[in-house]
């Protein structure tokens, strides 16, 4: 996060904490109570009268997930408000930061969680929200120096804290980034660690919690508009990296679309919504969703990174030759010496 | 730190191998029940333990999962209007308490209805005691009812009647067992199927029954180790 800093302007007020930053910590600890009072509402309701409540309203509560949630948007708006107006995101990159949060938000947090614990295509859908599209609509907007200046500063100090940025220094060497985004989707997806999670609310937040923040890592690795450095790798690498992740998620898609067998017996147990749909056909589409869309974020993402070699490139003053020789442009010319 | 070494290369490719080969060769039957002998599915330690509030249809009285410690407990979810699975379902449960002999007296079933509306107090306790004296028919407010599926993943769904269609329940075919402090033991599976394993669950039951001395700490997590492979 401190890298994605380093291309954000220094902000007023950031780095300079303790000048006049009383009236902002205030904000920060409303914000924050908030948050709080609207997630204790919805888990009394949750928990006393989960029959009466509208789909739009969490199946199960969880508080991490949604003071996450909350603190993300409000460090958003916030840090947003605090930013000089000439330097602050354009809209598209605040549709794609909400978007983003409020994707994961409905997978998680509304009824259509009910319908993800009992179907197998449904949780498919889950999890390609939770580790592809939100993720990736989040990374897009680039929301690091937003979110770096609207969070107290405590909060950012953990953040920047050396440990923790060394191991987000390793999580992020491309392979072993790659191998994390691949081997999450399959480690959840052996049939006896998928049972296991989806019986036991646990291990379930733990496996929610892991695809989450793998696919902040990753996409944020991938869709990082600046060259390297500061970017952690380069362009190629990058391109390289969401393009050889595409192949064993189609392996595994193709797998389970051309099984003959239902492999999560959780879902004859504990299912099924629709009794048209039996658990081969689940499975079918289940294996598709796996397949197909996911191939096509990364796609998306090469695309993406191949505008941002552009953009770059544009942005590059053209004095490139400059070693080869001479300069071709003599300063004596304007500055009379 | 520079780049991860040849050998950390190839260990993340087998390790890629591994996670590629898992999944291909892994079958529906579950290793870690293999492992601890049982027919039904263990998921002692993952589920979370009995936990009920719901007013019980043969005297109409709140009754919370207090009210079974000291016996072991099977979970069912249905409806009495059910045409098929539900009456296939508890009549082979029957069978197995049939199976147990004087043991079944240390068994309760629980048979919840996902049709409270329809379902009143005493249409449930009719349905109930008529597999069995050890059956007891449960019928709770939409909310505990809805949080007790919840805590154990039941599906199930009421669409209403109209004009051309009757009313279509669904729910989740999942029975669950419950030792007798109330902490969940076995997920059994496919009791309304054409070929139930009968004999498997009266053994699964007789040993939760007679011995099923609760495990040490390592055990346990030897068994949760095993349970994730």
């Amino acid at each position: 996060m401190d890298q994605r800093m380093a291309d954000a302007p220094a902000p007023a007020g950031f780095g300079a904490e303790h000048d006049g930053f009383d009236g902002d910590s205030r904000t920060a600890v409303a914000g924050l109570g908030l948050v709080l009072a609207f997630a204790a509402a919805l888990w009394w309701l949750c928990a006393e009268h989960p029959a009466r409540l509208p789909d739009w309203a969490p199946w199960e509560f969880s508080w991490t997930q949604f003071v996450a949630a909350g603190l993300a948007l409000f460090w958003y708006a916030r840090g947003v408000a605090l930013t000089p107006a000439a330097r602050r995101p354009g809209p598209w990159r605040h549709v794609a930061y909400v978007g983003g949060v409020a994707a994961i938000y409905t997978v998680l947090l509304t009824h259509f969680e009910y319908m993800a614990q009992h179907m197998f295509f449904l949780n498919r859908l889950q999890h390609l929200v939770m580790h592809h599209l939100g993720p990736f609509l989040i990374a897009l907007s680039w929301p690091g120096a937003s979110l770096l200046r609207g969070m107290p500063p405590p909060v950012r100090r953990v953040i920047e804290w050396a440990p923790l940025q060394r191991v987000m220094w390793v999580v992020q060497q491309p392979v072993i980034a790659g191998t994390l985004f691949v081997g999450l989707i399959y480690l959840w997806l052996i049939p006896a660690v998928h049972v296991r999670a989806m019986i036991d609310p646990r291990l379930y937040d733990v496996m929610n919690w892991t695809m989450v923040i793998d696919g902040l890592l990753f996409w944020s690795l991938v869709l990082d508009p600046r060259p390297s450095p500061p970017a952690r790798t380069s362009y190629a690498m990058r391109m390289l990296v969401t393009t050889l992740v595409m192949f064993p998620q189609i392996m595994l898609g193709a797998t389970i679309t051309f099984s003959t067998t239902s492999l999560y017996w959780y879902y004859d147990v504990c299912g099924r919504l629709y009794p048209s749909i039996g658990a081969l056909l689940d499975q079918h589409i289940g294996g598709v969703i796996l397949w197909i869309p996911s191939a096509m974020m990364s796609s998306a993402a090469f695309m993406l990174t191949l505008n941002n070699v552009r953009l770059n490139e544009e942005r590059q003053p053209v004095m490139e030759d400059d070693d080869d020789g001479p300069a071709p442009i003599s300063a004596s010319a304007w500055t009379g010496r | 730190m520079g780049m991860p070494g040849r050998r950390a290369l190839l260990g993340t490719a087998g390790a890629a191998v591994l996670a590629v080969a898992v999944p291909l060769v892994g079958s529906p039957a579950d290793a870690a029940t293999a492992a601890a002998g049982w027919h039904g599915i263990d998921v002692t330690g993952s589920s979370p333990a009995l936990e009920l509030s719901m007013t019980r249809a043969s005297d109409g009285r709140a009754v919370t999962a207090a009210d079974f410690r000291g016996r072991v407990v099977m979970l069912y979810f249905g409806y009495v209007s059910c045409p098929d699975a539900c009456p296939l379902t508890m009549s082979r449960i029957a069978h197995v308490l049939d199976n147990l002999g004087p043991l079944a007296s240390q068994v309760r079933v629980l048979f919840v209805t996902v049709d409270p509306a329809r379902d009143t107090l005493p249409v449930v306790r009719d349905y109930a005691s008529a597999f069995g004296v050890d059956f007891v028919g449960l019928r709770g407010t939409p909310d505990a009812l809805a949080a007790l599926a919840r805590r154990y993943r039941i599906a199930y769904s009421i669409t209403p009647a109209t004009e051309d269609t009757p009313e279509a329940v669904t729910h989740s075919s999942a029975v669950y067992v419950f030792d007798r402090t109330g902490r969940a033991r076995l997920l059994i599976p496919g009791l309304a199927s054409q070929t139930p394993d009968l004999d498997g669950v009266t053994e699964d039951m007789r040993r939760l029954i007679v011995g099923d001395a609760p495990k040490g700490l390592m055990q346990r997590m030897w068994d949760a180790v095993l349970g994730m492979v």
